[in-house]
Parts: C-alpha cells; sequence; structure tokens
C-alpha cells in the first residue's frame, strides 16, 4: 500500500513537473516585464504588502495612461517569503525565465542585499523600494539603486528639526541594540546633534521586544543632567511600549525618532501617552499636497481601505521612479541603458517626495518629513530637505 | 522480478539520470534552473549530515543552522580579499587580513571550525536525551544568531557580509555530495555505524554491548557539524550574501522538515527529500502569482504553497511516519555499488531489465481494474457486516 503511494506520489510530482513547464507568461514584444520581488508573507509582510500594492496601483495607473511610449509595463511579481535562498533564486527566475528587464521591492536591506547581488551579477538595475540602508548600493555594485533616502539623512533631518525647529539642545538617547537599523540611526542622530552644537547627556541601551524599560528609566531619571528631548532608536513593535513606559513614569519631555516609529502601533498601545512624539519619515499621508492625496484616494479606490503605512506611497513610488526612467531610456530592452536612465532620474515628483540621483550617487536625496502625534494621530509638521 | 531490483534499471535511474542533469547544470552556470538544482545538492549535504544524528544516533538535535553559520563566516574570512576584509572585517587579526585560502581549504577550516563548536557544546548538551536536547541545540542557534549580530568588528553585525566570490560551482557542490554520502554511506554501514544504531534503537542493551555511548554520540554530533560547515560555506558561496538572520531558526526548521519528509533514518532519504522540498515550491510558485489557465487568470495566492508543503508534511506524518524512502537505502546503494556498474557489460542483466520493464508497464496498465477491484471488494466487505 505505501509502495503504491510511494509510486502515486511520485507520477504526481512528474505530471506537475510537466505542468509547470507549460505556464509561461505569454510577454509580447509589445510588453516591458518588469520584476517586483516582495515577502509578502513572513515576517516582512506587514510592510511588503502594501508596498506590493502601490507598486501594482503604479503599474496599473501607468498602463491606463498609455504605458511608456507604447508598451505596456507587465509586472512579474514573485513571493520572497522572507527567506534569502528565495528571494536569491525568485530573482534569477525574473531575469532568466521572465526576462525582466528591472527589477524592484523589498524594505529590509538583508533581502535586497540578496536580491541586488544576483541582480548585479546578471548586469540588471534593482531599486529597493523600502531598505534604507544607505550603502546598499556601495556594497552591492552599480545596477543598485535607493528608491526612499538613506538612515542617515532622516537622522540628520531628526537632528536638525530638533535643534532648529525644537530649539533643544541637551538630548537623551535610547538605541535598541538589537538591530543594524537602529544602531545606525542613532549614530548618525548623534554626529549630527553635536555638530549643530548639541550636546547628547546620556545614552542608554535596550534590545528589541524588551518588556520592561524601568531600568533605563530610573537610570534617565536620576541622571537627567537638563535633558530636553528623548531621542528613541527603535522599530515598530517597542514604539508603543517604551514610549508608555516614559509617560507613565512622569517624564514629559517630547520623543523624537526615525521612520521606525511610523506606525500605528505607537497609537494604539500608548494611547494618549503617545502625544508630543515626533517621527522623521518618508511621507505624510495627511499632507495636504496633491500627489500624496491623489495617491490615498486611488489607493483607497483599488484595495478598498487607506494606504497602511508610508511603504504603500513607497511601492508606488519605486514603480513610477521605473516608468521615468524606461521612459527616457535609449533602448528599454538593454538593462545597461535603463540603469544609466535612473542614474540621470532628477527632480521627479513623487508621493514620498522629490528623487534625485546626484553626483553618481545611488541614494537619492529626498525630502524628510517630520510628523507628530497629536490628537491621537499623526499630524503633518514639516517638509525637510537635507543636504548631506 | 520487480523494476527496481534490475540493476540496468538503477544504473539509469540513479546514475545516468542525475548525472545528466548535473552536467546540464554545470554547463549553464548561473542560470535559474541550474541554481535550483545546486539547491538540492546543498540540501542533500545539510540533510544527509543531519540525518546521521537524527536518524541513525536517536538523537533530535535542531542546531543545523549555527553550524552551517560558522561554516558559511569562516570561508567567507578565508576567502574574502584584503580590501572587502578592511570594510567587513576591520577586527581580524594582520595575520588573518592578508590571509586567502583556496576555497577547498576555507571549507574545510570552516567544517573543522564547525565541528570543534560542536565537541565543545556537545560535551554539556549530549547529555540531555530526546526533546532536551533539541531545545538545547535551538539555544545554540540563538547564541550563533547573537555573536554574528553583535561582533560588528568581525561579522558587520546585522547587516552581513556581501561579495563572497561565486566558488560553489555545480562541480564542485556535487563532488563533495558524492563524498558526503559516500563517506555516510560507508560509516552506517561500519561497525561504528551499526554502534550507533544500536544506540539509537536501545541504549542500554547497546552499553552492555559495550558501545561507548558518549564518544559515539560526541563524534556522530562532531561529524554531522563538519558536513553542516562545509554545506554552510558552500551556501555563501553560492548565495555571495551572508548575514546571521538567514542561519537562523526558520531554516534550521525547514531542514528538519526536509529530513522528515525524505525520511530521517535514510540517506536516500535526504536524497528525494531535499529534491522534493526544492522543486515542490517551484511548481507552486504559478499558483502563487495569479495562474493563467485557458486565458483566465486565477487570483493571486501568496502563500498557498506553505500551505499545501505543511499540509503534505501532516498528511506525511498521519500515513507514513517514517519519510518516503523508509528505511530503504536504495539509491546509495545503487550508486556505491559495483554491480550497478558491471551490469553494463552483463547480457542477462538486459534480460531481466526488459522483462522486468515489461512488468511494470503491465501493472500500471493494470491500475484501473485494480483500482475496480480494490473498490469493488471494498463494497462487498460493507454490505458481509
Amino acid at each position: 500500500m505505501t509502495k503504491r503511494a510511494v509510486s502515486i506520489l511520485i507520477i504526481l510530482t512528474m505530471v506537475l513537473s510537466i505542468a509547470g513547464c507549460g505556464t509561461k507568461e505569454e510577454a509580447g514584444a509589445e510588453t516591458i516585464n518588469v520584476g517586483a520581488i516582495f515577502n509578502l508573507t513572513g515576517g516582512q509582510a506587514s510592510i511588503d504588502e502594501p508596498s506590493y500594492n502601490g507598486f501594482k496601483l503604479a503599474a496599473d495607473e501607468i498602463n491606463a495612461a498609455g504605458g511608456i511610449n507604447g508598451k505596456m509595463i507587465n509586472v512579474v511579481s514573485y513571493d520572497g517569503k522572507t527567506e534569502q535562498t528565495t528571494v536569491a533564486s525568485n530573482v534569477k527566475k525574473m531575469i532568466d525565465v521572465d526576462k525582466c528587464v528591472v527589477i524592484s521591492g523589498l524594505s529590509d536591506s538583508n533581502y535586497a542585499l540578496a536580491a541586488g547581488n544576483v541582480a548585479q551579477e546578471k548586469g540588471i538595475p534593482f531599486i529597493t523600494s523600502g531598505a534604507t540602508l544607505p550603502t546598499l548600493p556601495d556594497q552591492v555594485g552599480d545596477f543598485a539603486f535607493l528608491a526612499p533616502f538613506g538612515d542617515d539623512i532622516q537622522a540628520y533631518a531628526a537632528a536638525e528639526y530638533a535643534i532648529d525647529e525644537l530649539g533643544v539642545t541637551k538630548a537623551y538617547m535610547l538605541i535598541d541594540q538589537s538591530m543594524e537599523f537602529t544602531k545606525t540611526l542613532a549614530f548618525f542622530f548623534e554626529e549630527r546633534f553635536v555638530e549643530k552644537g548639541g550636546e547628547i547627556v546620556l545614552k542608554d541601551n535596550y534590545m528589541n521586544k524588551d518588556p520592561d524599560f524601568s531600568a533605563q528609566i530610573d537610570r534617565f531619571l536620576a541622571n537627567q543632567n537638563g535633558a530636553e528631548i528623548l531621542f528613541i532608536s527603535g522599530v515598530p513593535d517597542d514604539a508603543g511600549v517604551v514610549v508608555k513606559q516614559f509617560r507613565d513614569k512622569g517624564v514629559t519631555l517630547p520623543v523624537i525618532s526615525g521612520d521606525g516609529f511610523d506606525t500605528p502601533l505607537l497609537i494604539e498601545v500608548a494611547g494618549p501617552a503617545a502625544e508630543d512624539t515626533y517621527v522623521a519619515t518618508h511621507t505624510s499621508l495627511e499632507n495636504t499636497d496633491e500627489k500624496v492625496q491623489n495617491f490615498v484616494k486611488a489607493y483607497n479606490d483599488a484595495y478598498g481601505r487607506a494606504p497602511e503605512n508610508a511603504f504603500a506611497a513607497l511601492g508606488y513610488d519605486a514603480m513610477y521612479l521605473i516608468a521615468d526612467a524606461l521612459g527616457r531610456a535609449t533602448d528599454v530592452t538593454d538593462p545597461t541603458a535603463i540603469r544609466d536612465a535612473i542614474a540621470q532620474t532628477k527632480g521627479l515628483e513623487v508621493v514620498t517626495g522629490v528623487i534625485t540621483y546626484e553626483d553618481g550617487s545611488h541614494v537619492p536625496n529626498k525630502s524628510v518629513t517630520i510628523n507628530k502625534v497629536e490628537g491621537g494621530k499623526f499630524v503633518f509638521q514639516k517638509e525637510v530637505s537635507m543636504s548631506n | 522480478m520487480k523494476l527496481k531490483d534490475s540493476n540496468i534499471f538503477r544504473l539509469i535511474l540513479f546514475v545516468l539520470i542525475p548525472l545528466a542533469v548535473i552536467i546540464y547544470a554545470g554547463l549553464d552556470s548561473g542560470g535559474y534552473y541550474a541554481g535550483l538544482i545546486n539547491l538540492v545538492g546543498i540540501n542533500i549535504i545539510l540533510v544527509a549530515s543531519l540525518n546521521l544524528v537524527n536518524g541513525f544516533s536517536g538523537m533530535f538535535s535542531m542546531g543545523h543552522a549555527a553550524f552551517m553559520a560558522i561554516g558559511a563566516y569562516t570561508s567567507a574570512t578565508l576567502t574574502l580579499n584584503a580590501a572587502q576584509k578592511a570594510t567587513y572585517m576591520p577586527g581580524l587579526p594582520e595575520w588573518l587580513m592578508n590571509l586567502v585560502l583556496p576555497f577547498p581549504l576555507a571549507l574545510l577550516a570552516g567544517g573543522i571550525f564547525a565541528a570543534i563548536v560542536a565537541i565543545l557544546i556537545g560535551f554539556p548538551v549530549l547529555r540531555f536525551k530526546g526533546h532536551y536536547l533539541s531545545v538545547a541545540t535551538i539555544g545554540l542557534i540563538v547564541i550563533v544568531r547573537a555573536v554574528l549580530d553583535n561582533e560588528d568588528q568581525l561579522t558587520n553585525g546585522a547587516r552581513g557580509v556581501t561579495g563572497l566570490p561565486p566558488y560553489a560551482s555545480t562541480w564542485i557542490i556535487f563532488t563533495i555530495v558524492i563524498l558526503v554520502l559516500y563517506l555516510l554511506h560507508r560509516l552506517i554501514n561500519s561497525a561504528y555505524g551499526r554502534g550507533l544504531i544500536a544506540m539509537r534503537d536501545d541504549y542500554v542493551a547497546a552499553q552492555t554491548l559495550g558501545v561507548n555511548l558518549t564518544t559515539k554520540k560526541l563524534s556522530a554530533f562532531c561529524i554531522s557539524a563538519f558536513i553542516a560547515g562545509v554545506g554552510g560555506g558552500l551556501w555563501g558561496h553560492m548565495q555571495s550574501v551572508i548575514s546571521g538572520k538567514f542561519f537562523y531558526i526558520d531554516y534550521s526548521f525547514k531542514i528538519v522538515q526536509t529530513s522528515i519528509i525524505g525520511g530521517m533514518s535514510s540517506l536516500s532519504g535526504s536524497v528525494v527529500g531535499s529534491i522534493l522540498m526544492t522543486y515542490i515550491p517551484e511548481f507552486l510558485a504559478p499558483l502563487e502569482n495569479g495562474l493563467r489557465i485557458f486565458g483566465t487568470r486565477l487570483p493571486e495566492l501568496y502563500g498557498i504553497s506553505n500551505i499545501i508543503l505543511s499540509s503534505f508534511l501532516i498528511v506525511l506524518i498521519i500515513f507514513r511516519r517514517q519519510g518516503i524512502m523508509g528505511y530503504s537505502e536504495i539509491i546509495t546503494e545503487s550508486i556505491f555499488s559495483l554491480k550497478t556498474y558491471k551490469s553494463v557489460f552483463d547480457k542477462s542483466e538486459y534480460r531481466i531489465f526488459m522483462e522486468s520493464l515489461k512488468g511494470s508497464i503491465k501493472s500500471i496498465g493494470s491500475i484501473p481494474t485494480r483500482i475496480s477491484v480494490w473498490i469493488s471488494n471494498k463494497k462487498r466487505k460493507k454490505k458481509g457486516e
């Protein structure tokens, strides 16, 4: 009986393999295949899925408006499953099997590095829609681009906003030591804050998912040294918890952080305690700018809900960045020409700001949005244009 | 005579076809499908070495990802050039900075380093039995991850190391696959291996018969870790980027899952499991991103392949707990037995092959009748009761 089961299984596999071979995308000469690699399942799904939705939405809009010089965009997408191997092999598949000429996606540098390396090896441009590691293009090579700003820019923006707009000079820093993103963010914040004449009065550490911050808070209360602002370098799951615990112990100073705090969790978990928290992030969906509002409306129409977070806008923008480059490229079937066109992107106005690749850099010089929690929501404060 | 007992059939199915596939992959290096075949090879190395511990020795380790990580980082340290090391690993001592070894030596070093860690960990951990050991080995993964993420000066922290030279070609991978399978095949069929199996089946009886449990356990764990370290090194040089995140619990689970599906107590199981677990997601992928059937496009169902795979695992555990191959070693026995190769020169072997082939074709043709007989038998039984 079991033997028969095995043989049936083997036959089934063979049948499936034949079926698998037969399902090729019918890509005509009139379409441009654009690869979309996102982690649609697994730990990254909560930020990659909105990103992917935004990406598809933009492609549909571009096609509805006549495509790229008459050619339609065909989005070829695969799930990276939040696994490096799957990401790498699916990027390979997009290039070898589906003949994609440009690839985009991913919101975490670790996966973007894997995808970028494969694309670099094959000479296909790769634009990460959401990963913010500023050194990514240096690590991967000349076919890799960032669509968002790098971590350094958002940290600089936070530091300058604190000094210039909030008028504070003494900061307390609390850093999640378990992640690269939070460490980098803190490093650049301190650099700019001190450069602009500020002073770090106390630095403390924690680890991602620590449930209790009372040791750090007590240490802070004992050595305040006149701190005027709390810079907390953390990621979404800690954001609400840490702010709430500080407020519960009577700390009313303003809090400032990067895009890791741009999460509904901050307000849901901390409630009224989240008030007076500043977040440096990619965009504000409340921004009255026409581009932003049009995007929010289009997303709402397409998916029946408002964009979940700024990553939806980042995915949307990545597609427009690609479309812009494809429109200018001398030959849309030549990846090198497309890469050169991307590198020459200048003054492209998108939802999350203006994208320009300056001086051969593959990290755009984009504006940073500062949001503030007021009355239980993120309220747009200021768009800061940064120069390195 | 059954078809699977025919030496010619074995030669074709287990030697010639795989060889053709490997040669195809080796010539089309860098292609997507070749990449998948390389991945199968690496999975075989990892799963076969895990089977030595989990299947043949009766321990249950989940720590394979940790040994892979050690192997991968060691081999990366030894193959990157000085400029890359200055960027990623500024904290290395001077002599290591400028040391660049050939790939096979670097792999070997990765394996040895993994084995050393296995010995250090093995002394305290292997006192545990059953699931306590599993938990302890999961702990090892967490420790390795923490070290990799926080030793910025040596590992570049959570950013990982990129730009590993792509040395892991199909030829190298499958040479190592054959070496590993041969080594394990001989090991398991030696007095040492029988001792392991005795220990698995009844450790008290084994001890009474003079099997030294501590050395047995420790050495099996150590050999397994060595091979996992080599596998990790290959993996790193195939992906060209490594970071602590990828040698974590979920990857370990995946190896364990592959091992269970193929058959934990069989080296052939590691081969079958690796092939299935690498290719099934591949066939299910069209389902995920909206399969086109007769011009209509199905909705996108991301995650469906995970659900199907998990259901498959559950069904397998219920109906065939010993895995697909069970205790059969047909693949390794065929590959490593001279009989298989000699059969080419033996006329009678061809006759046996043709006869058994005819028999099999007949039996496949009679499946519908057999099924109907089976159903009517069932009905009769029901009525009778």
